[in-house]
């Protein structure tokens, strides 16, 4: 009965559903306010059912499977990419005794997880047969291979630190201290963050003026539907991911509950969606040279340093 | 003598040394001559361009059917001296013998303007290196639409196979260029609109190799409206409604064009209230047009936030144009006379709180936008353009400034008021895209401090009784001009305007019209800037040239 | 279960996204529409970079020769129900460019229009009380002008 609890509702599909809506709303409501706008406003109150409204009206849109492509890798994409998306909650420790799916390896199945999304999203536009969608999805295999090693190595940091890979030991021994010692880390995370979930400055693989939607550009009615399912969970799951590796997951100054994971999940969305109102779009040539010369190299000192620290500081405190 | 002069005689030296009907100063900076014969055109082209004139403005054909004749004009200028001429001569019209020699190899910029000059009239340039129909659409095609005796009507008869066969030349181009490809290569045929979202009407076809531009064919004439041909069909008054909708983002300056050139056949002097209300208006509108180009090029890199300032501050400015002539865009706010209406002192209301928007904004986007370090990563580099260039294909406006170049019509040949407006060349250095940006940022601070100059005056003389706001704006305009000829020149939003007008006797509409619009240069050379780049940095280079398809077209 | 129809009806026409095509002038005070003073996202408008995602074409204005198949193809690219909405004088009788034979003086005849609005260009609050009107329509289930008829079905594009 607990089991269906959480599958269904929370961290399970309601919850997702509703993170999506929500989250969707919060950024039209905040990218309106940097453009001096208002955004959504006279569907509810403040607009909130506007983004309910347009995710229903997707679901019951006609879905277009154009001509020509493969109807099996098409449809099936979509699916599977938002499932696969909605998999890390399992492991998050949302609260201090809900976590679904309880194991010594969660760092490494949230890593994991996260980091084979853009693959699939790879496939969605192979699939698409739309020389856009094809040029979107190569974007993302490359954006994905030079990201993704530094986003691992990122990830790393607090395992090594703290000597475990289960994510609820993590949150466990946090401290104030060892928050300053995972601070450079948490900065590699947060840029290899924007990379991951195609964010600008490294909105590359759905770049609109350049080659379209990207992959999303055939996909229409449910499967569209489906497609943004993912990225909103996938938001989640990165978020999530932030504040318990690095924020102290539901930890809070004075109370410990899901509240206080909920505001730090919401503080990195802010940093992103400021970094997205004022930064123009990179190429793809600045972003390689971006990953390779300078954050593949700082990760690596970063694990330097948290073993330093480990050493020196973590461990004599300690 | 003085320098100037001497440089003007050099121009007329040459001339004379051919056969011409008649060599004459035209205004001040102009020389008009007529050559005998046709054939003697590449080689005084050739003189001229050694001269100093290396830049052809346009290439313009005029038909005169009853005398049977069409009669060729082409715009040399040089641009660093400020000394131009306009060369004409005939050609026979029947359609055989109706060629003359192309100076496109000595002249790379005017090889669209043949093109177009063959689209529309017929006329084959020998020698040129790539004739092929541009703007007209697929129907068009081996037709001569703006010649008199074009028959437009009976074309219109078979309106639906006409649209089958432009839908069908689509469909046939997409297989041929299928064939023409290896299927085993990664080489694809993209085409960049004309339903991109970055792109507007205008059809790129990119050929290119996984990301890399091999190179790129602009397929123009998605809104082609043949204004040069409807103007022929109004009266000059109603005219003004072709000529403003050349492009709307700035369509004071164009209308002022055309304005002036009536006004110089009719021979009829405006009031001094009338060239200062030209001078606002136009720096308005020149403002607004602006910030939509600054938009573009942040739209180009996948940032909104700019448009969507630049467009807070533009309402501002619109409301003046609203309040000033009822419309926020279609102002049709200029007329040959001088300007259609009279100055209530609460238009100069709006314009201030405008004027305080902007000062307000100004700072904030400079800080974010202008000096953005992700912005400069991408474009300091790319899209180059130097000073030669700029001359050899006759780029002018924001792009010829921000390569360095020294030219600005409202200073080299003061129209309206700018003659006692205090100003000066704004320029950049490097001629890249991150430059063209910054021109257009600084270009609409000058605009701002001309405005304010203008208003004071304007204000002034209202006080001291000089001026009569309501009375003064216009002086009457025969309905029926002589037969006449005149070019005027303005500085248009996107750079130098030039309408060449031809009346015939008692008439009542413009016997021709050519209007030389500034992006159709820019757009030249996208392939030029563009090959050897990556996909990445098409809407860039694209946004950073400040092109509007609505002067592209016309 | 009628309520839940209810509740799709009523969300698909409180959320119209249109499909990012630009034809002719009027395109210059559709971007107004969008932008800070008139911002229609408050009703719940927002262009999408593709067709496919999108509710409503919006003809901008004057369209051409040269334009129409794309405009047609857009229009077919687009998923069911989808509305049209026709800007400016020009979409109605080729407006200011009556005479100019390179502009198709009856686009809508082609491809029906659900709303029209006037003016040359209209004005941004016209374009948004258009919008709304589609809207209207889409609540009393009236079926789009385009899926009834139009000579678009017997054109090549
Ligand atoms: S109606 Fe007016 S503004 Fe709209 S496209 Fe036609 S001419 Fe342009």
């Amino acid at each position: 009965m607990e089991m269906l609890f959480h599958v269904v509702v929370f961290p399970g599909l309601l919850y997702v559903l509703l993170w999506t809506v929500a989250l969707f709303w919060f950024f039209r409501k905040f990218m309106a306010a940097l453009h001096k706008r208002i955004g959504p406003s006279f569907n509810g109150p403040g607009g909130s059912f506007q983004t309910l409204f347009d995710l229903s009206k997707l679901l019951t849109k006609e879905s277009i499977t154009p001509k020509g492509v493969n109807p099996y890798l098409f449809s099936m994409m979509p699916l599977l990419a938002a499932t696969i998306a909605m998999l890390p909650t399992a492991l998050i420790p949302w609260t201090p005794t809900i976590t679904v799916v309880e194991s010594q390896y969660s760092l490494l199945g949230l890593v994991v997880l996260i980091g084979i999304e853009p693959f699939l999203l790879f496939l969605t536009g192979f699939g698409s047969d739309n020389k856009y969608s094809f040029l979107g999805g190569i974007r993302i295999l490359t954006q994905m291979i030079s990201m993704e090693t530094s986003f691992f190595l990122a990830a790393l940091s607090p395992a090594i630190l703290f000597g475990t890979l289960s994510l609820q030991s993590i949150v466990e021994q946090s401290t104030w201290l060892s928050f300053w010692i995972l601070l450079p880390g948490f900065g590699l995370y947060f840029i290899a963050l924007l990379g991951l979930l195609e964010q600008p400055p490294f909105n590359i693989p759905d770049a609109e003026q350049e080659i379209v939607y990207g992959f999303y550009t055939e996909y229409s009615g449910t499967n569209y539907f489906l497609l943004k399912l993912a990225e909103f969970a996938e938001f989640m799951a990165v978020f999530a991911g932030a504040a318990t590796l690095f924020l102290g997951g539901f930890k809070g100054l004075f109370f410990e509950s899901y509240f206080c994971l909920f505001i730090k999940m919401i503080i990195v969305a802010v940093f992103m969606m400021a970094i997205r109102a004022s930064t123009p779009r990179i190429t793809m040539k600045h972003m390689l040279d971006f990953s390779w010369t300078y954050l593949v190299p700082l990760s690596l000192l970063n694990i330097a340093w948290i073993m330093l620290a480990k050493i020196f500081i973590f461990g004599a405190v300690s | 003598m003085e320098g100037d002069e001497i440089l003007m005689q050099n121009i007329k030296n040459i001339l004379t040394s051919y056969e011409t009907e008649y060599v004459e100063d035209y205004k001040k900076v102009w020389i008009k001559t007529k050559l005998e014969k046709s054939s003697d055109l590449l080689e005084v082209a050739k003189a001229l361009q050694e001269n100093g004139l290396r830049t052809i403005s346009t290439v313009s054909a005029t038909d005169f059917l009853s005398e049977n004749k069409i009669e060729m004009n082409y715009f040399f200028e040089d641009i660093l001296t400020k000394r131009n001429c306009w060369l004409k001569c005939d050609i026979p019209r029947e359609i055989e013998n109706c060629s003359i020699d192309s100076i496109t190899p000595l002249f790379a910029g005017a090889d669209w303007h043949e093109r177009e000059v063959f689209s529309m009239f017929g006329i084959k340039f020998t020698g040129h290196p790539d004739l092929r129909p541009i703007i007209v659409s697929q129907d068009f095609y081996d037709k001569t639409p703006f010649r008199k005796d074009f028959d437009w009507d009976a074309h219109e008869e078979n309106i639906v196979e006409n649209m089958n066969m432009i839908a069908e030349s689509f469909a046939n181009e997409e297989e041929e260029n299928e064939k023409k490809l290896d299927p085993h290569g990664s080489d694809t045929i993209l085409n960049w609109g004309p339903t991109h979202p970055a792109s507007g009407p205008i059809r790129l076809k990119v050929h290119c190799d996984g990301e890399d531009v091999i190179s790129i064919d602009p397929d123009i004439g998605f809104v082609w409206r043949a204004l040069e041909h409807l103007v022929t069909k109004k009266d000059f008054i109603g005219a003004i409604v072709a000529v403003e909708r050349l492009c709307f983002m700035d369509n004071i300056n164009s209308m002022v064009g055309y304005c002036q050139a009536v006004e110089e056949i009719a021979g009829v002097e405006i009031t001094d209230f009338a060239k200062y209300m030209r001078v606002v208006l136009g720096e308005v509108a020149r403002l607004s047009s602006h910030m939509m180009g600054m938009a573009g090029f942040y739209n180009a890199m996948g940032l909104h936030t700019v448009m969507m300032w630049n467009m807070d501050m533009r309402e501002f400015f619109l409301d003046f144009l609203e309040s000033y002539s009822g419309a926020r865009i279609a102002t049709a706010a200029i007329e040959p006379g001088g300007v259609r209406y009279g100055l209530q002192p609460n238009m100069l209301m709006e314009l201030q709180s405008a004027l305080d928007k902007f000062d307000k904004t100004k700072d904030d986007i400079r800080a974010i936008f202008i000096k953005n370090p992700t912005m400069k990563l991408r474009a300091a580099k790319l899209g180059i353009i130097t000073p030669d260039e700029v001359l050899d294909y006759a780029l002018c406006g924001v792009v010829a400034r921000a390569s360095g170049v020294k030219t600005d019509i409202r200073i080299d040949e003061p129209y309206a008021a700018y003659a006692d407006i205090k100003m000066d060349y704004v320029t950049q250095k490097s001629g890249s895209s991150q430059d063209r940006l910054i021109q257009i940022f600084e270009e609409m601070e000058q605009s701002i401090d001309i405005i304010k100059q203008a208003k004071k005056h304007i204000e002034e003389k209202i006080e001291s009784g000089e001026f009569d706001p309501i009375k003064d704006h216009m002086v009457k305009v025969p309905k029926k001009l002589p037969k006449g000829e005149a070019i005027s020149r303005v500085e248009w939003a996107r750079g130098e305007v030039l309408m060449h007008l031809v009346t015939e006797d008692k008439a009542t509409s413009p016997y021709r019209l050519k209007m030389k619009a500034p992006s159709f240069n820019h757009t030249m050379m996208l392939n030029h800037l563009l090959a050897g780049e990556t996909l990445s940095d098409i809407p860039l280079v694209f946004g950073s040239l400040y092109i509007c398809q609505g002067d592209l077209d016309r | 279960m009628l309520r839940v129809f209810d509740f799709f009806a009523h969300a698909k026409s409180e959320s119209l996204w249109m499909a990012h095509f630009c034809t002719g002038c009027c395109s210059l005070e559709m971007a107004a529409a969008m932008g800070p003073r008139y911002d229609w996202e408050r009703y719940g408008f927002l262009p999408t970079p593709t067709p496919r995602q999108a509710d409503i074409l919006i003809i901008t204005g004057l369209v051409t020769k040269k334009m129409l198949p794309a405009l047609l193809r857009t229009y077919a690219q687009m998923p069911e129900p989808k509305y049209v909405l026709a800007l400016g004088a020009c979409s109605f009788d080729g407006g200011p460019y009556n005479d100019s034979l390179a502009v198709i003086k009856n686009p809508t005849e082609i491809l029906p229009a659900d709303v029209f609005v006037a003016g040359c260009p209209p004005k941004p609050e016209a374009i948004i009380s258009g919008m709304e009107e589609i809207k209207k329509k889409m609540k009393k289930g009236i079926p789009s002008a385009a899926s009834q008829g139009g000579l678009w079905r017997e054109m090549k594009f």
